[in-house]
């Protein structure tokens, strides 16, 4: 369900038609220019890098707010940040940068856990792991890159997710978009929810099979879908699809949203079609022991076919996971090209999320994971409820430590984030074409590592911020008397 | 006054060119500019108010053949090509067509044709001008001219 002020969005309509025709008018002068200047002789017969006008959007609107995006850090990113201070001599088309650094509050990182910075227990293992194994394994896994780390985590991982097996990779992109080709190719469906991340449409479009979208978290929606396709069957032949697979995320990252995954998978089972679960952003964020989706939302690990999952956001580290049945996991180890041809996970890498996960299932001795997990899910209600009392349009379920605060028009995108970053508050601004035109977005991550006092500081600048932005669509709640109702966390 | 909110459901377009003119709020934008444009040809010609609807009739002809009906692709490359050989009026919604915002678009062409003839009381040179740019906008947004290129112009 979008909603949103009807004035704003003539407004943003307005903004963009003037954006697009102010760039039209700049890219009409430059023709014209470089027409009378003489093109240079090594070029002739070459071909142009751009076909048509398709690095308009970034020449002409991304390179006006450049400074908004990929800033350069200097530090962990924990819940303080060092960000580097850049300068643009020729209005953003370039910019350099300087040796200064600011430290900012960090509401943009994927750090859900507070394991991003130094821990008291990984830290050591990983300094340890990194003097003996050294930081690569200068091999691919099938070659000589499986230490006994990287099969101590796969055990370690299919426990914590509740599968039979599991294989890991070293990178979470590279997980959804080689192993999707493995598992499905031509003369099979795939049925992807329509906000899923680009990994998931990449490798879906690498796959060869046929892709049908059903309307994002709308279990009734796919039921229309999958009957239509199943009575249709493959386009022209219309024989019957060799198998139907239906992909979705636990939380959408630009939405903050949960899967309705209970209702999914009852839809799927009806069918008898297999399903894939993106675990990137639940993962060790939501459920009551950090076990992603299916914990929170009280789903079987067995009903769901494929677990995937990333090791950047909860665990501190990189790469991803795949988590299934061993029948499956021992079909990928020999097809899948991430696991034949690409570099193993490094070692550092892998003995940070042993140690991470061992934290959070309490096997460190300490009762720290518990505290982050309440700690997570206390700072994201608080922060979220709190927004929404002051009037911003926030979306995103109650526990989801992501929320996006909706700017809509395109020139509060840089408003909102330089202002905050003069304030000292590092926020993370997304536009067109991650999000659909209309409803830009500023996404802030909650961590564990986030203390009260931070998260009130981020409050009152985000408050000040949103004023001076006109960003507070909703009406404010008028303050009641607060009888703290503490939630009993089941 | 109570704000306006327009809800609806996200609309299914997967392509990001043309999926922004499935929410709410475009057709009457759209029209607003018209007016405004009007009020802003007037104000800097100083001219009478038909010359300043031909004006914007034929700019609208203008804007609206070369974005909508000759240049092909879309603005950003995450698509990967696969709509180079469409124009955006093509692209629409999947290639559908009569769907309700396809019918708005011929609908508007018409109607600013109407509201130039009458206030210029069908005189001359604007009556063939603006006659001109009707008929070629209103034959490009047939159904049967989709994906057609005349001799092959803008293949």
């Amino acid at each position: 369900m979008v909603r949103l002020p009807y004035l704003t969005a003539l407004t943003t309509l307005f903004s963009y038609g003037l954006l697009f025709a102010f760039g039209q008018l700049r890219d009409f002068f430059r023709k014209i220019i470089d027409w009378f200047k003489s093109s240079s002789k090594d070029l002739k017969g070459y071909a142009p890098i751009c076909l048509g006008l398709e690095d308009f959007y970034t020449r002409r609107l991304y390179l006006r707010i450049q400074d908004c995006f990929s800033r350069p850090i200097a530090s962990a990113p924990d819940a303080w940040i060092d960000v580097v201070e850049r300068y643009s001599n020729d209005n953003n088309k370039t910019l350099h940068r300087t040796s200064n650094t600011t430290k900012c509050l960090n509401l943009g990182s994927y750090n859900y856990l507070g394991f991003a910075a130094a821990d008291e227990y990984c830290t050591p293992h990983v300094i340890d792991s990194l003097k003996k194994y050294s930081c690569s394994t200068c091999s691919v896994r099938v070659d000589g890159g499986t230490t006994d780390l990287h099969t101590e985590l796969e055990e370690l991982v299919a426990r914590f997710v509740g599968k039979p097996a599991a294989i890991t990779f070293g990178m979470g992109y590279v997980t959804n978009s080689a192993i999707i080709p493995v598992l499905i190719g031509k003369g099979g469906l795939i049925i992807s929810d329509s906000l899923n991340h680009n990994s998931i449409v990449n490798g879906a479009r690498g796959s060869g099979a046929a892709v049908r979208v059903f309307q994002h978290n709308n279990p009734s929606h796919l039921e229309d879908v999958l009957r239509e396709q199943i009575a249709e069957g493959q386009p022209r032949t219309h024989r019957p699809w060799k198998k139907i697979i239906v992909i979705v995320e636990g939380i959408y990252s630009m939405e903050g949203e949960l899967c309705q995954l209970p209702e999914i998978i009852a839809v799927c089972k009806k069918y008898k079609v297999y399903t894939y679960l993106d675990e990137a952003h639940s993962i060790g964020a939501v459920g009551k022991t950090g076990r992603g989706v299916c914990e929170l939302l009280g789903v079987d690990p067995a009903d769901v076919d494929i677990m995937m999952g990333t090791f950047t956001k909860s665990f501190g580290s990189c790469g991803g996971y795949i988590a299934a049945s061993k029948e499956i996991i021992q079909y990928l180890k020999y097809t899948c090209p991430a696991y034949l041809y690409a570099t193993s996970m490094s070692p550092p890498a892998v003995q940070q999320v042993i140690s991470a996960i061992k934290v959070i299932l309490g096997e460190d001795g300490s009762n720290r994971g518990a505290q982050k997990l309440a700690r997570i899910r206390e700072n994201s209600n608080f922060f979220r409820s709190e927004l929404q009392k002051m009037g911003f349009e926030v979306l995103g379920d109650s526990d989801s430590p992501v929320m996006p605060i909706m700017l809509y028009n395109p020139a509060k995108i840089p408003a909102f984030s330089r202002e905050c970053l003069r304030q000292n508050v590092a926020v993370v601004t997304v536009a067109f074409p991650a999000t659909p035109l209309l409803l830009a977005r500023a996404r802030i991550c909650i961590s564990a590592a986030h203390s009260r006092e931070d998260l009130i500081k981020g409050l009152e600048v985000i408050s000040k911020v949103g004023d001076l932005a006109g960003i507070k669509y909703f009406p404010v709640e008028p303050p009641k008397h607060e009888t703290q109702s503490h939630k009993k966390l089941e | 006054m109570a704000k306006l909110y327009a809800q609806t459901a996200p609309p299914m377009d997967m392509n990001k060119n043309t999926e922004w003119f499935l929410y709410p709020g475009v057709w009457t934008i759209y029209v607003l500019i018209l007016l405004l444009s009007w009020l802003l040809v007037l104000s800097v010609f100083g001219c009478t108010p038909g010359m300043a609807w031909t004006l914007v009739n034929l700019f609208h002809f203008a804007v609206t053949y070369y974005f909508f009906h000759w240049k092909k692709g879309t603005p950003f490359a995450e698509d990967q090509g696969i709509y180079n050989n469409l124009t955006w009026w093509e692209q629409m919604e999947n290639g559908k067509q009569l769907t309700r915002n396809r019918k708005f678009l011929t609908v508007v062409p018409v109607v600013l044709y109407l509201i130039a003839s009458h206030t210029t009381d069908y005189q001359h040179p604007m009556l063939f001008l603006n006659t001109i740019a009707v008929a070629i906008l209103e034959v490009a947004k047939f159904p049967n001219m989709h994906k057609v290129r005349i001799f092959g112009i803008n293949g």
